[in-house]
């Protein structure tokens, strides 16, 4: 899910953007540093929308930097356990297979697919009902939920399920 | 971090932080980052080259996904379901995956069902009736 929330992060500067242009600096070296970034605790940092407040700068000693304390707005990616999102499938093989919800990667395995799909080989690798009904493969948009997340510092990944109600297939461009 | 053993968002157990925090559906989502990317392209030739990996994946992502497309429906979709005293997660779940039955909307949402809350069937299935006649007349 996609939040909107408030960041703080002290960020140092150096002496020789002291002047007219101090803040448009800061800011921009903040959107440098945090936009892109992931953490466990906040997610991914999507884009940032504001700066909510600039606290007052303290000199580091013997270096001349200085630290501000920056109150931003961000939009961010962070998946929840247990949450239902739609997700794109880019990779299929017979462990199970892989989809991507925005910056995040969600592994679907072979176990917590439908029992009635089964795995077929060949260079478009699928799951197949076996009436030939339903199809997942590369680039088929599926309904999934996330029964775990695994949290490292630059990344979360995600573990979905497809064997519940109203979950699986939302849509296949291929099909269609 | 003891918290992060519990967290279950069937149950709504998402954090505190999380929990009060503004949540976006994908289509809100889809309007920022339109509107960031295109102040992007007026300052830089290059836009693509400008932002993270995450923006980029991010922003096909909400593209794709969004069920509204023109800013007053998503507006209205809002405000629709924000008359429904539901959380802000529960309220962008159903947003972004649109169900059409009542008993899809609980499945995706559960805690629509819990701790004794003012939601019998007639009340969603009144919601999810009002959320399809605004993707309809979009």
């Amino acid at each position: 899910m996609f939040f909107h929330i408030v960041l703080e992060r002290n960020m140092q500067l150096h002496p020789r953007f002291f002047g007219r242009n101090l803040r448009e600096n800061l800011v921009s070296k903040l959107m440098k540093d945090v936009e892109g970034t992931c953490s466990g605790r906040h997610g991914f940092v999507v884009a940032i929308t504001g700066i909510e407040s600039v606290g007052k700068g303290l000199i580091r000693d013997g270096t001349g930097f200085v630290t501000f304390p920056v109150k931003y707005q961000c939009v961010v990616f962070r998946p929840f356990k247990g949450e239902i999102l739609e997700a794109v499938v880019t990779l299929v093989n017979k462990m199970g297979f892989f989809a991507e919800a925005g910056p995040v990667q969600i592994f679907v395995s072979k176990h917590l697919i439908p029992d009635d799909m089964e795995f077929q080989a060949g260079d478009m690798p699928n799951y197949t009902t076996s009436d030939g009904s339903v199809k997942i493969q590369k680039e088929c948009e599926v309904r999934l939920k996330i029964i775990g997340t695994r949290v490292d510092a630059t990344e979360i990944f995600c573990v979905g399920t497809i064997k519940d109600d109203f979950l699986g297939v939302i849509n296949d461009p291929a099909a269609a | 971090m003891s918290g992060e053993e519990e967290e279950n968002a069937a149950e709504l157990k998402i954090g505190d932080e999380f929990l009060k925090a503004k949540c976006l559906m994908n289509c809100e989502v889809s309007l920022i980052l339109e509107h960031k990317y295109e102040q992007l392209q007026q300052v830089s030739e290059d836009p693509m080259n400008q932002v993270s990996q995450v923006f980029e994946k991010s922003l096909q992502y909400v593209k794709r996904f969004s069920r509204y497309k023109n800013p007053d429906a998503v507006r209205q979709v809002r405000e629709i379901l924000s008359r429904h005293q539901l959380t802000e997660f529960e309220l962008c779940v159903l947003g972004n995956l649109c169900p059409e039955t009542v008993e899809e909307a609980v499945a995706m949402v559960p805690s629509l069902k819990t701790k004794g809350r003012a939601h019998d069937d007639e009340a969603i299935e009144k919601m999810l009736n009002d959320l399809s006649l605004v993707k309809r007349f979009e």
